[in-house]
């Protein structure tokens, strides 16, 4: 019953969720950031790094380092506290940890299977995939020639199976087909693990309902950006939008005859939770719209730290992280192009 | 005493028509030496403009090419790093969309001499669409045209241009038919989709870029043509005089 998650929760999510909030104290401050900003060369920022928690995963890196180097490991911290989580955790908890990285999962299936219609190497594309993404059967998806073979040879055994009965055809994979099947599994991922979140009750559905109808909604907008101008169908552009969030079902019907970004702009500033955002930008300007929902998520989901008893800190602090390496994947490429003066756009000050 | 006069008369008008040929000859060196003063100051001058459009290129491809890297961390930025990667890059063999066409100016200078050559570089873009077969003029040079120093550039294609030599395609810069813009749009789209169908708007900003620097970038070379020609008369001309 809502409201009284005081008197049993930290009998088997306690000790996680102190875990987790001592992770969350970890996060970069706006101090950091200004440092690591003021960075003249990658090597200065492994310096500045050394004195955080990614510390022990940089020091042993040779000069000369790489952007993608230090993103990598930063990853692997965030991999080795989700793992420790996840072994520690009782059901439901784990089950929820584990929905967390079904995204990146369906992310590694749609990289490997595109790298294998390009004739690329198998183990260097599991070298590209997200550590978070990985299971056992991954290196047999280059097999596949079609999504019926890619389902019954390869994704039966995983959890994604649920979300392939809606993509299944006998047509072979191509550039279009894979974006499509990316995009639905993503949608059905979204859809399930908003009704799991619903059935979890308490706080717990209250926080992740917001957070995930976010994650929807600018999803949704990013598919009717991202195909204006391709030959994605107005149909085929509803299909990928999900069936739950803010904008569901009316801002859905008006995004898929979009256009242009001023008519997603006129669209979306009729909610008053975009309005903020667009506000931001001028008109026929996206270029700061990624950072601008970036923002929004951040402060969301630091909100979901100021109450208690709830697995949304889980999920806060996972994408809190990777908004983290996001930032830090920036600043380093701003100082390896010798572009500093660009630097704040698109970091996110997380605190 | 007259015919005493007459051969001093006769030696006096030689002398005086000696004297009238040597003003004129003067006279005539006088103005070819200025007309040839002024042929140097235009190629001195021409080589000085061009130097100066050469420098301004290269700052503009400077520019270019920072804008172009930085809307492609940009796209990363929004995509995810395992969008945008190289491990995407189609290795099967295909067409390249854009070739590099090279003719030889027939100019002013004499076409014995190898050092005044000017070649011209032109860029057919979008040419790839499996209608056209791939004519590159690069593969019609020969290894000893390759050594020039007014080099010859050739842009190197995803998979070898061997693959596309055809005995039939004879044709210097093959004339295109007019694309339309919706064509050159599908052709430049068809590019990306190594990224996925549905990119950011960023990533298409990056592809501009590089775009536009490949267009600078032959413009550069054309440029650096001239220059190295209207260098090269300078150097022929100074030497003409000091001999």
């Amino acid at each position: 019953m809502y409201g009284f998650e005081a008197m049993t929760f930290n009998i088997h999510g306690g000790y996680l969720e102190a875990i987790v909030r001592g992770h969350r104290s970890g996060l970069l401050t706006a101090a950091d950031y200004n440092n690591l900003c003021q960075c003249e060369t990658l090597d200065d920022i492994k310096m500045h790094l050394s004195a955080t928690e990614y510390g022990p995963y940089l020091q042993n890196e040779p000069s000369p380092l790489h952007t993608t180097t230090i993103v990598e490991k930063c990853t692997l911290k965030l991999v080795d506290e989700y793992k420790h989580m996840l072994c520690q955790a009782t059901e439901p908890l784990s089950t929820f940890l584990e929905y967390i990285t079904y995204g990146h999962m369906i992310d590694n299936v749609v990289l490997i299977v595109t790298g294998t219609l390009h004739e690329r190497d198998v183990n260097e594309l599991l070298e590209k995939c997200h550590p978070l993404g990985m299971f056992d059967s991954i290196a047999t998806l280059a097999v596949a020639q079609n999504m019926r073979e890619l389902y019954r040879l390869v994704l039966v055994d995983t959890p994604l199976a649920p979300y392939f009965s809606e993509c299944i055809t006998s047509e072979d994979l191509d550039d279009m087909n894979i974006e499509i099947m990316r995009n639905t599994l993503y949608k059905a991922y979204l859809e399930d693990f908003y009704r799991f979140c619903k059935k979890l009750g308490g706080a717990t559905a209250e926080i992740m309902s917001d957070l995930l109808a976010f994650e929807a909604d600018r999803r949704a907008v990013n598919i009717t950006i991202n195909s204006i101008g391709t030959e994605l169908t107005r149909d085929d552009r509803r299909k990928l939008y999900s069936s739950f969030g803010l904008l569901y079902p009316y801002g859905h019907e008006e995004l898929a005859v979009c256009e242009d970004i001023d008519q997603v702009r006129g669209v979306m500033e009729k909610y008053p939770p975009y309005q903020s955002i667009f506000a931001k930008m001028s008109y026929g300007e996206s270029q700061m719209l990624d950072k601008a929902f970036y923002e929004e998520e951040v402060k969301r989901e630091c909100l979901a730290f100021e109450q208690q008893f709830h697995y949304g800190v889980f999920f806060a602090y996972m994408r809190l992280r990777e908004q983290e390496i996001r930032n830090l994947m920036w600043i380093s490429e701003c100082v390896a192009q010798n572009q500093k003066s660009r630097v704040h756009d698109s970091v996110v000050f997380i605190f | 005493m007259e015919e005493e006069l007459n051969p001093n008369q006769s030696s006096e008008e030689e002398e005086d028509s000696q004297d009238h040929q040597r003003n004129e000859n003067s006279r005539s060196s006088k103005g070819a030496n200025q007309e040839l003063e002024e042929e140097t100051e235009e190629k001195v001058v021409q080589f000085l403009d061009s130097m100066d459009s050469y420098l301004i290129l290269m700052d503009s491809l400077s520019s270019s090419l920072r804008q172009g890297w930085l809307e492609l961390a940009s796209a990363r930025y929004a995509m995810g790093g395992s969008r945008v990667t190289s491990a995407l890059f189609d290795l099967k063999l295909h067409p390249a969309a854009t070739t590099l066409q090279v003719t030889e100016l027939a100019g002013e200078s004499p076409p014995q001499d190898p050092m005044v050559k000017e070649p011209h570089f032109s860029l057919s873009r979008w040419s790839s669409s499996g209608e056209e077969k791939c004519c590159s003029r690069e593969t019609e040079f020969e290894e000893d045209e390759l050594q020039k120093k007014n080099s010859t550039f050739v842009l190197r294609h995803r998979g070898t241009s061997q693959h596309y030599v055809d005995d039939e395609c004879t044709s210097k810069g093959s004339p295109q038919s007019p694309r339309t813009v919706d064509q050159v749009q599908r052709e430049r789209s068809k590019s990306l989709l190594i990224f996925g169908t549905l990119v950011s708007p960023k990533l298409r900003a990056a592809q501009s870029s590089f775009e536009t620097a490949l267009e600078t970038l032959v413009e550069i070379a054309n440029m650096r043509s001239l220059m190295l020609s209207a260098h090269s008369q300078i150097k022929q001309d100074m030497d003409g005089t000091v001999e």
